[in-house]
């Protein structure tokens, strides 16, 4: 078995448990808010916005096994095989096929800087560094910034909906993962007519990406977990958050459509 | 004179003795607040360094923190906020074993990732006025990562800086607290003994 029937196994077997999990969620139900006599736990009820915290505690916790069982072990094997120069490359790569999802992205929520920035990453990373492994624009004054359908709708002022949590895609709401769904279709790497080899590739960059991510996430994400008294509301609130401060950190990009370097022809 | 002219004029006195108090108060300006504010999160951030990068033992290391943390931290505030409207249910017992227990595990959890720390650089950024204390922004570096924006929320209503928050790329640590703690009583019964006994179990395990 190669690499990636091996990498095909493990997305079926996922889409088992995503289905199994979905079996979960309509067994576990929705959750009981507080009486009215108690308005101070009502109002918090509210702003936990979650509805579906029972469904979504299954979920966690059928994607906490398949983390400890599949996932976090390659993240682990991952890191302890390949040097962090290599690792660094990949993760750079990576970062860099998303290039077309993310300038797509800088467009629909009108920011032409960043989608200037993003353009002019792709085109360099893309040739002087090497396929994408070397992020010279970076120093070139093009720095990385992330960017997707989700955020995109917040910017269109789509609010977030209910928390929901997904095994293998994670915490998000309706709002960010739909918007992840967009973001496949907008990936022209997702176009390419199919066949096994296009499907084995595809599968490949997924199993990458994800393994790269749960590395990337090794030391954060386990210490945070380890510490918290409950796991899943720890996720839940750093999720939320997070997401907040880049949606924020978007929406103050306010930056001026002519960078500073260019002349402005001067007034008469 | 009659009753309401001496009341008026009795208000009038406290009123304008108070104005008085209030303004020769040694009072700090926006900028000069920023400014102190900034500086202390440098001076913090050197010192944890020290303890992090410097020689001795880890208990030598531990006992070093939690002069630093108890000198820069204001811990009681801090834990009132993570317990939030539980901190009203608590009886004053509770409260004060509450917070002893809260000490403890913030110390244990931040000297469990000394490690992580080692060979760690910051830099100190823009300092703005929040919420009734001022946000020191820093960039911190750990070695084979990317730079991470983390906020320092410095407080100067217990008189000297103290800090109240970290917010590590958008997220606040004391926010994210709260609804652990907030989410552990609700699947408790709302039990405050139980999210003591919880913490204990949390003191407990090694790490």
């Amino acid at each position: 078995m190669n690499a990636f029937e091996w990498l095909g196994m493990l997305m079926r077997a996922a889409k088992t448990m995503v289905v199994l999990a979905g079996l979960g969620l309509a067994l576990a139900g929705c959750a009981t808010p507080p009486p009215a006599s108690d308005p101070e736990g009502l109002a918090e009820f509210k702003q936990t916005n979650d509805p579906l915290e029972p469904a979504n505690r299954v979920m966690y916790e059928v994607n906490t096994g398949l983390d400890t069982m599949i996932l976090r072990p390659l993240a682990i094997g991952y890191t302890w095989a390949v040097p962090s120069f290599l690792r660094t490359r990949v993760h750079n790569v990576l970062s860099n096929l998303n290039s077309p999802v993310l300038l797509a992205n800088d467009i629909m929520q009108t920011k032409p800087r960043r989608a200037g920035d993003t353009l002019m990453r792709f085109l360099i990373n893309s040739t002087i560094g090497l396929g994408g492994m070397f992020d010279v624009a970076d120093g070139w004054g093009y720095p990385y910034h992330d960017a997707d359908f989700g955020e995109t709708l917040a910017l269109w002022g789509v609010s977030e909906g209910p928390y929901l949590f997904l095994p293998i895609l994670g915490p998000g709401n309706p709002r960010d993962t739909s918007g992840y769904g967009v973001d496949i279709a907008l990936d022209p790497l997702t176009w390419e007519p199919g066949g096994s080899v296009g499907w084995d590739i595809g599968y490949a960059r997924y199993g990458a990406t994800l393994v790269d991510t749960r590395a990337g996430l090794m030391g954060t994400l386990d210490k945070a977990t380890e510490q918290a008294l409950d796991p899943y509301a720890t996720v839940r609130s750093l999720y939320r958050q997070h997401r907040q401060s880049e949606i924020d950190a978007v929406a103050a990009d306010t930056r001026a459509t002519t960078p500073a370097w260019y002349a402005t022809p001067a007034s008469h | 004179m009659d009753m309401l002219t001496r009341r008026t004029l009795l208000t009038a006195t406290f009123a304008s003795a108070a104005l008085l108090a209030f303004a020769g108060l040694p009072r700090m300006g926006h900028a000069q607040a920023a400014n102190a504010a900034a500086a202390f999160v440098d001076q913090t951030g050197k010192d944890l360094l020290a303890v992090v990068n410097g020689a001795g033992s880890a208990a030598d290391k531990q006992a070093r923190l939690r002069q630093i943390v108890d000198r820069a931290v204001d811990v009681d505030e801090v834990g009132r906020f993570c317990l939030g409207r539980f901190w009203r249910v608590a009886t004053p017992e509770q409260q004060k074993q509450y917070l002893e227990l809260f000490h403890q595990v913030l110390l244990k959890n931040i000297s469990g990732k000394l490690g992580d720390y080692q060979g760690v650089t910051f830099a100190v950024g823009r300092a703005l006025a929040k919420d009734g204390g001022v946000s020191v922004a820093t960039v911190v570096t750990r070695p084979n990562s990317a730079p991470a924006n983390v906020d320092w929320v410095v407080s100067t209503a217990s008189g000297s800086p103290r800090i109240v928050d970290v917010v590590a790329e958008g997220t606040s640590l004391r926010l994210t607290q709260r609804s652990d703690y907030a989410s552990y009583l609700s699947q408790h019964n709302s039990s405050v003994p139980a999210l003591l006994d919880a913490m204990r179990q949390q003191l407990a395990q090694p790490g």
